[in-house]
């Protein structure tokens, strides 16, 4: 029919300057690109991420630069040293502050299970930030580099766009 | 300070309200949360609540032997690690008795040294962030780096070095060490002018810390508080000079001092002491004799005699002192940890009773807190 | 160096056959049957003259530490009532608080309560030392005196239950609010 014809001449067309895609990849892609970290530095891995969000590593390069103070504007939650059972109220109240989408990076030793703190007889220390709730990525290290922070953001996009959008390092 | 009746007629009201700081709060440099009671803008009563990331260090110091705890001492106070691993091998070295050959002991100085100047920097970047200028903060993280790239290439981390060993250090400096802390030495003296002319002479600085938070002579001796926080309110007490320790007899070196007890003169102290440091790295670095770097004859299973053994250094932060108490056998019966933090904030409620909340604010950062070194 | 066998004054005499002659060598030791006290290989060490005792002007019984071997100059064990009269004359003395801890010799059934001084403006440590019953723990705050102690006794409190009588403020400060055990007691099980 005429009208069909019509429209696949107009999609040839138009083709250069449309693009369809789905509407949750497009915003996984801008949420990825755009991740919001709470300032949420508890101990000594605190500092490698300011190091993270300093001039050399520069975590501004894959838009995550924006540390937030409150909890209702951030959508990523990096969990930077050891979760103690007196802070686990706050941290808890935290991550039911943040709005969804909202995803949670464990970083450094303590957060993924207690790090160097746990023995028997422990009376003080949460072992693990995922016995409060899901944790998308876990970052081992005591601290792990700041490179290793940008990795795990890295492998964060990849689980909200599906790919991975830059090289992997490959060790020689 | 307004005077009550001068709000109430004008028709405010004359309660106080509780107003919680923290433990989640950009300013607090770590989790601490301090219950204010405020009258409007006015701080009545600051009263710290800490015990947020109590991560039973002294527990474990008794659960330890004495060479499974060294990993425990870097992360007390993660930005002075150095230091605080030579106060604990300190003790034990001096309740065995241990000889640390020199070249160790110098080793030892110029790593400390080289640390307090990248602890001074995180103080004066996240200083410089509470008071609400970011920029400093990149110029401080990019020097830091430089030290972070000679210290991780002697000791294999970049934050919490586990360096020292009881008898001496682990592993021997070698020429690209000692060229790159030269050259470090040469380009950070002309950085530090910067920082004086960018920052430091700044008029929004000076009015925001100039006659802040006056802390006396006598508070500080009333609260134990040392570091910075005494040197600046006119006491020349640095434990290099007063007890010394390792090599540092041995160097020359000033302890700034300064009269005029507000938060101007705890920054100022903190900047001449970086100064001061690369002086002493530099001596060091021309003295620096040959030889082993672990003292002969540590034995392998390490037993204290019992009693008590105390070591004192100054971290970044202050007096860091070790007592240990033994009883004989491999692992400690008691490992007490005087922390400097927690002399410094004690004395927060009451220096910071009628200040403004910004004010306050500015005299926690000049008291230069690592939360973890108050809770352990 | 040549042993000499020391010549007791008035001895009895000896059976030498003949006396001495004074062209006899004089190092020859005299023979006797009597049992001759021990030669002496050397002369003992003097003794180790005892650390100085920088506060022996106090009246409280202080001694001089060897400042080498334990770190710290003077220390003092006291009885639990005089723990605020040893801080008031240290606080004259111009003495700093360092910490307040404490040790728990469960074995000997009591807690000793220690108190550090340091003086900021010349090398003395002082080291204050105080035993308290273990099932009974109690003792008088010093936070008058140095208001510093507040903390330090808080903290000691949280770790041992030692009860400071007279603190305004004994609640947790490292622990739990609703914290109810003491974790470095010998007894604590998590």
């Amino acid at each position: 029919m005429e009208a069909q014809e019509d429209n696949s001449q107009l999609l040839k067309d138009c083709a250069p300057y449309v693009k369809f895609a789905k509407l949750d990849e497009l915003l996984a892609l801008g949420r990825a690109n755009s991740l919001w970290p709470l300032t949420f530095g508890l101990a000594c891995c605190a500092i490698e991420m300011m190091a993270a969000g300093a001039s050399r590593f520069d975590i501004s390069r894959f838009g995550a630069e924006v540390f937030r103070p409150s909890p209702r504007q951030a959508d990523l939650m990096i969990v930077a040293g050891t979760v103690n059972k007196k802070m686990a109220a706050a941290v808890k109240t935290l991550y039911d502050q943040m709005p969804e989408p909202k995803w949670v990076i464990a970083m450094g030793n303590c957060a993924i299970s207690g790090g160097p703190f746990v023995f028997p007889g422990q009376y003080a220390v949460v072992e693990g930030v995922d016995k409060l709730f899901p944790v998308d990525v876990f970052i081992p290290g005591c601290p792990p580099r700041p490179e290793a922070l940008i990795e795990g953001l890295l492998k964060l996009e990849e689980k909200l766009t599906g790919k991975r959008r830059w090289p992997t390092v490959k060790p020689e | 300070m307004i005077s009550k009746e001068a709000i109430i007629s004008n028709g405010a009201p004359s309660e106080t309200f509780v107003l919680n700081l923290g433990p989640q709060h950009p300013a607090t440099h770590g989790v601490l949360r301090v219950k204010m009671t405020m009258d409007g803008e006015y701080i009545v009563r600051a009263e710290p609540v800490c015990g947020y990331i109590h991560r039973m260090q002294e527990k474990m110091g008794e659960n330890r032997t004495y060479a499974q705890f060294l990993p425990n001492t870097s992360r007390i106070d993660y930005l002075s690690a150095m230091t605080y691993t030579h106060g604990f091998v300190g003790a034990v070295e001096r309740a065995l008795k241990l000889q640390v050959p020199p070249r160790a002991e110098y080793i030892r100085v110029i790593t400390s040294e080289l640390n307090r100047i990248s602890s001074h920097l995180v103080w004066w970047g996240a200083f410089l962030l509470d008071l609400g200028g970011f920029t400093p903060l990149l110029y401080a993280f990019d020097d830091r780096e430089k030290i972070l790239d000679l210290l991780e290439g002697i000791t294999g981390s970049r934050l919490t070095y586990s360096y020292f060993r009881i008898g001496g250090i682990y592993n021997d400096v070698d020429d690209s060490f000692i060229k790159g802390t030269r050259a470090f030495v040469t380009q950070m003296r002309p950085r530090l002018k910067m920082y004086r002319s960018l920052v430091t002479d700044n008029i929004i600085l000076r009015k925001r810390l100039i006659n802040i938070g006056p802390i006396s002579k006598e508070m500080c001796r009333k609260y134990g508080a040392t570091g910075p926080v005494i040197r600046g309110s006119g006491v020349p007490y640095d434990v290099r000079r007063v007890e010394p320790y390792s090599a540092y007899s041995e160097f020359d070196f000033l302890i700034p001092t300064f009269e005029e007890t507000d938060s101007m003169a705890r920054y100022m102290v903190r900047m001449e002491e970086m100064a001061q440091s690369l002086r002493i790295i530099e001596q060091a670095l021309d003295k620096l004799p040959a030889g082993p770097v672990m003292a002969e004859k540590v034995p392998r299973v390490l037993k204290l005699p019992a009693g008590d053994y105390c070591y004192a250094v100054e971290a970044a932060r202050g007096r860091f002192a070790v007592r240990i108490v033994s009883d004989g056998k491999e692992i400690p019966y008691r490992v007490k940890l005087r922390t400097p933090s927690l002399s410094n904030l004690s004395l927060f409620e009451e220096a910071s009773a009628g200040m403004l909340l910004p004010d306050a604010l500015a005299l926690m950062g000049s008291l230069d807190l690592v939360i973890p070194d108050i809770d352990r | 160096m040549n042993p000499t066998v020391p010549q007791l004054p008035n001895s009895a005499p000896q059976p030498a056959p003949t006396p001495a002659p004074a062209a006899a060598a004089p190092a020859k030791p005299a023979v006797s049957t009597a049992p001759q006290p021990p030669a002496p290989s050397r002369p003992p060490p003097p003794p180790a003259p005892p650390p100085p005792n920088p506060l022996a002007h106090l009246s409280f019984p202080f001694n001089g530490v060897d400042y080498a071997a334990k770190g710290y100059h003077c220390e003092a064990t006291v009885s639990p009532d005089q723990v605020v009269a040893v801080a008031e004359v240290l606080d004259k003395e111009g003495l700093s608080l360092d910490t307040i801890t404490g040790v728990d010799w469960m074995a000997e059934g009591q807690m000793e309560v220690v108190y550090d001084y340091f003086h900021p403006a010349k090398a003395l440590r002082v080291v204050v030392r105080t035993r308290i019953p273990r099932d009974n723990p109690e003792i008088a705050s010093i936070h008058k005196v140095f208001p510093g102690a507040n903390w330090h006794e808080r903290e000691t409190h949280d770790f041992f239950g030692i009860r400071f009588l007279g603190h305004p403020n004994l609640t947790p400060f490292l622990l739990p609010e609703d914290a109810d055990f003491h974790p470095l007691r010998k007894d604590y099980a998590a």
